[in-house]
């Protein structure tokens, strides 16, 4: 005969073995949400490279072709096929450069003013601003580019095309505005006070301590954001396609119709392009070009930031 | 933040007068160049703002044109207080179009006549001029029409275009053609279906759309989501593999959206072959807004302060028991506002959808995760790129209903940062 007490302990065990068993398959189950990530990013990576390897097996294209052709045709037929993706990179380099002239001193005029001159007040007045201005839908802004922007711009530089990088990279320049400022921004408050003030206490200007003390010492975020915006801009998709063109063009007039990768994936991908064909798989091989790319932008971003981080600790 | 904002030394007059000639007007100097360049800063947020309103009004002006057309049938506008509404027109226009008052009451008993009638008809409520007062003997100001799907657009002028010339409009104006001030945002525009002719295509197809693939998205990326933030935040040992999930993480979130477009497009569409479908769509966007559902719910769960933990603990709670009794109530303010602004963000989103089936011309209803369908943005992009460029004017006001959707999505996750935000 057990004692109540033994009862009642054997049954504490038991509460507590059932109640272990709960623990444990619940932390299954948040470890199996937490590999769905990683999930995704294996299966990017196999549906890009099973594509791209099957297109550069083709005998009709070679890697020599693609890296040094200056043609991009796949779309076309037979002999007019030309598979070299440097109009591709040139049209998205010409658009991110100009999407970055103008959104740098942006961003990092908006990042200035919000770390180092706002109160709190004009802060929250501000920074919704911004939010707004990044929550925009790109679909949107490529409307505004091709049939405000352009127009515009079309009265006072002759011969710009209809579709033309200029008005793209000027609307996208807004896009990434936001990217560079807030990281910017969170990079120059992260400087610590100490510096502030021993430059006031030497007679310095607000204006002084800002860009003389303040932006040299965040200097490494702020090449984090300006990295981490310029791959926004070359992944940015609806933009281009609506109002840069999409007609692949060797070269590095503003003016011109162009085609990036990403409006090239969107014109191959929306065509009927039947599934195995070269066209299709060359939609593939420019993709996984562009996402080597920006996973190399994303990676130095994070590593500054990482280097960099505890410098003042 | 404030704390940390750091007052300029005050430049007390008495200091000032120490300095004389040349160092006295090099600080004033110094100050001057200061006081502009911190006006100059303010600059990006002004043209941030100017260009929000810009693009806001110029979106809004375009859902308004002069057309021109050509009726096919009666060719006749009603006075606005003429009828209260749909069907009140729509008997005059029958009457006009000569059928008996008996046929129309047939009409208006029989479903199917009403829905063929509402696919190649629409009536609006448009603008005619008072300048057009000796053309049209229907008389100006606003007035009822039925356009039909067979008129024909002669015309359409952009709002500011038409008013500048629209003399020389009148002058050209032929017998039986119609004028008028063209709303292409009304009431109709949301529940008509879309249409091969421009002033017919309506938003209903997009609307549901979305409907349907932003709720698979939250139903399928919240659990996954939140139940990945609790893991990193509150089970994750410290060892490689979680290190490789953070590194990750990051990773994914700076993946092009386009990039998930083509992984949606090769593993559902094609190798698990859902084809074009809502699900697909829903799956695409589901791992696309993953990343950021994840980060903003982590930070939810990081703001509960330990010491709430270290008390469950220490009445002997088991993890679960304190995640899910104490963490997550205290956090889902968080967590529900990240959810939110990733909806907005799934919302908005048109490059990888346009690779997983959106950019098909649908006239059906959804009606089932396996449908085909277009979604807003998508829909939006399709009549951009329809051959008819007053297409472009349906493309301005499906982006108005875009903005107005978003700004409520926004608005709501406003309120409930606002409300339920617990300060520790």
């Amino acid at each position: 005969m057990l004692s109540a007490k033994q009862a009642a302990k054997a049954a504490g065990i038991e509460k507590r073995a059932s109640r272990n068993v709960v623990e444990t398959a619940i932390g299954t189950v948040l470890l199996v949400c937490a590999s769905v990530s990683v999930m995704a990013t294996i299966a990017v990576i196999f549906s890009l490279s099973s594509e791209t390897i099957q297109f550069f097996a083709q005998p009709r294209v070679t890697f020599r072709e693609f890296f040094t052709e200056t043609r991009w045709t796949p779309l076309f037929s037979g002999s007019e096929q030309f598979f070299g993706i440097a109009p591709l990179i040139t049209g998205t380099l010409l658009v991110t450069i100009i999407a970055l002239i103008v959104g740098v001193p942006l961003g990092l005029g908006a990042a200035i003013y919000l770390a180092e001159f706002a109160n709190d007040t004009t802060r929250r007045l501000v920074t919704p601003v911004l939010e707004i201005l990044a929550g925009i839908p790109t679909v949107v802004l490529g409307y505004f580019a091709v049939l405000f922007v352009t127009p515009i711009l079309q009265r006072f530089i002759p011969n710009l095309d209809f579709f033309n990088p200029l008005s793209a990279g000027l609307v996208m320049g807004f896009m990434i505005l936001p990217t560079v400022s807030s990281i910017s921004a969170d990079s120059m408050r992260a400087v610590p006070g100490k510096l502030r003030e021993a430059a006031y206490g030497l007679g310095a200007t607000r204006a002084e301590v800002a860009t003389k003390v303040v932006f040299p010492a965040a200097l490494s975020g702020i090449a984090a954001a300006i990295i981490l915006a310029m791959s926004r801009a070359i992944g940015e998709t609806m933009i281009v396609a609506l109002a840069a063109g999409q007609r692949p063009t060797f070269t590095f007039d503003p003016r011109e119709t162009i085609a990036t990768m990403t409006s090239f994936i969107v014109q191959a991908a929306t065509g009927d392009q039947p599934a195995g064909s070269l066209a299709s798989q060359s939609l593939y091989a420019v993709a996984a070009v562009l996402f080597l790319i920006t996973f190399v932008l994303n990676i130095i971003s994070q590593q500054i930031v990482r280097r960099f981080a505890e410098k003042y600790e | 933040m404030s704390s940390r904002t750091i007052n300029p030394p005050m430049v007390k007059p008495s200091r000032e007068s120490l300095l004389e000639g040349e160092e006295k007007a090099r600080l004033q100097r110094r100050q001057r160049t200061g006081r502009i360049f911190q006006a100059l800063t303010l600059t990006p947020v002004i043209l941030a703002l100017v260009l929000i309103a810009t693009l806001v009004v110029d979106v809004y002006l375009d859902t308004w044109t002069w057309q021109v057309t050509e009726p096919n049938e009666s060719g006749q506008t009603f006075v606005r207080s003429s009828a209260n509404g749909w069907r009140g027109v729509v008997e005059q226009e029958l009457a006009a179009r000569g059928e008996t008052a008996e046929d129309v009451r047939a009409f208006f008993s029989d479903p199917e006549e009403i829905r063929k009638f509402n696919a190649r008809n629409r009536v609006e409520l448009v603008y005619v001029p008072r300048i057009l007062n000796d053309v049209t003997d229907n008389g100006t100001g606003w007035r009822w029409v039925v356009t039909n799907n067979r008129d024909d657009v002669v015309e359409n002028y952009g709002l500011l275009e038409g008013r500048r010339t629209l003399t020389d409009i009148k002058a050209n104006l032929e017998d039986g053609q119609l004028l008028y001030l063209n709303p292409w945002i009304d009431f109709s525009f949301f529940v008509r279906n879309n249409s091969g002719n421009f002033w017919l295509a309506g938003l209903v197809t997009a609307i549901l759309g979305s409907l349907w693939v932003v709720f698979l998205v939250v139903l399928i990326s919240v659990p996954i989501g939140v139940g990945a933030a609790i893991y990193l935040e509150e089970y994750a040992p410290k060892n490689w593999f979680t290190g490789v999930l953070e590194v990750n993480l990051r990773n994914l979130a700076g993946v092009p959206s386009i990039v998930y477009g083509i992984l949606g497009l090769y593993a559902f569409v094609r190798i698990a072959q859902l084809g074009p479908t809502i699900l697909a769509a829903a799956l695409t966007l589901s791992l696309l807004i993953l990343p950021v559902v994840v980060i903003a719910s982590r930070e939810a769960i990081r703001a509960v302060p330990d010491s709430l933990r270290q008390a469950s603990y220490g009445l002997g709670a088991t993890r679960w028991q304190t995640v899910s009794q104490i963490i997550l109530p205290n956090a889902v303010s968080g967590i529900v506002t990240g959810v939110i602004l990733s909806v907005a963000r799934a919302i908005g989103e048109t490059a990888p959808l346009l690779l997983v089936g959106g950019a098909g011309f649908i006239t059906t209803f959804p009606n089932g995760p396996l449908s085909q369908y277009a979604v807003m943005p998508t829909q939006i992009y399709s009549w951009l790129g329809a051959p008819a460029v007053a297409f472009d004017n349906a493309a301005a006001a499906g982006i108005m209903a875009l903005l107005m959707v978003l700004s409520l999505i926004y608005a709501l996750a406003f309120f409930v940062r606002r409300r339920f935000e617990t300060k520790w």
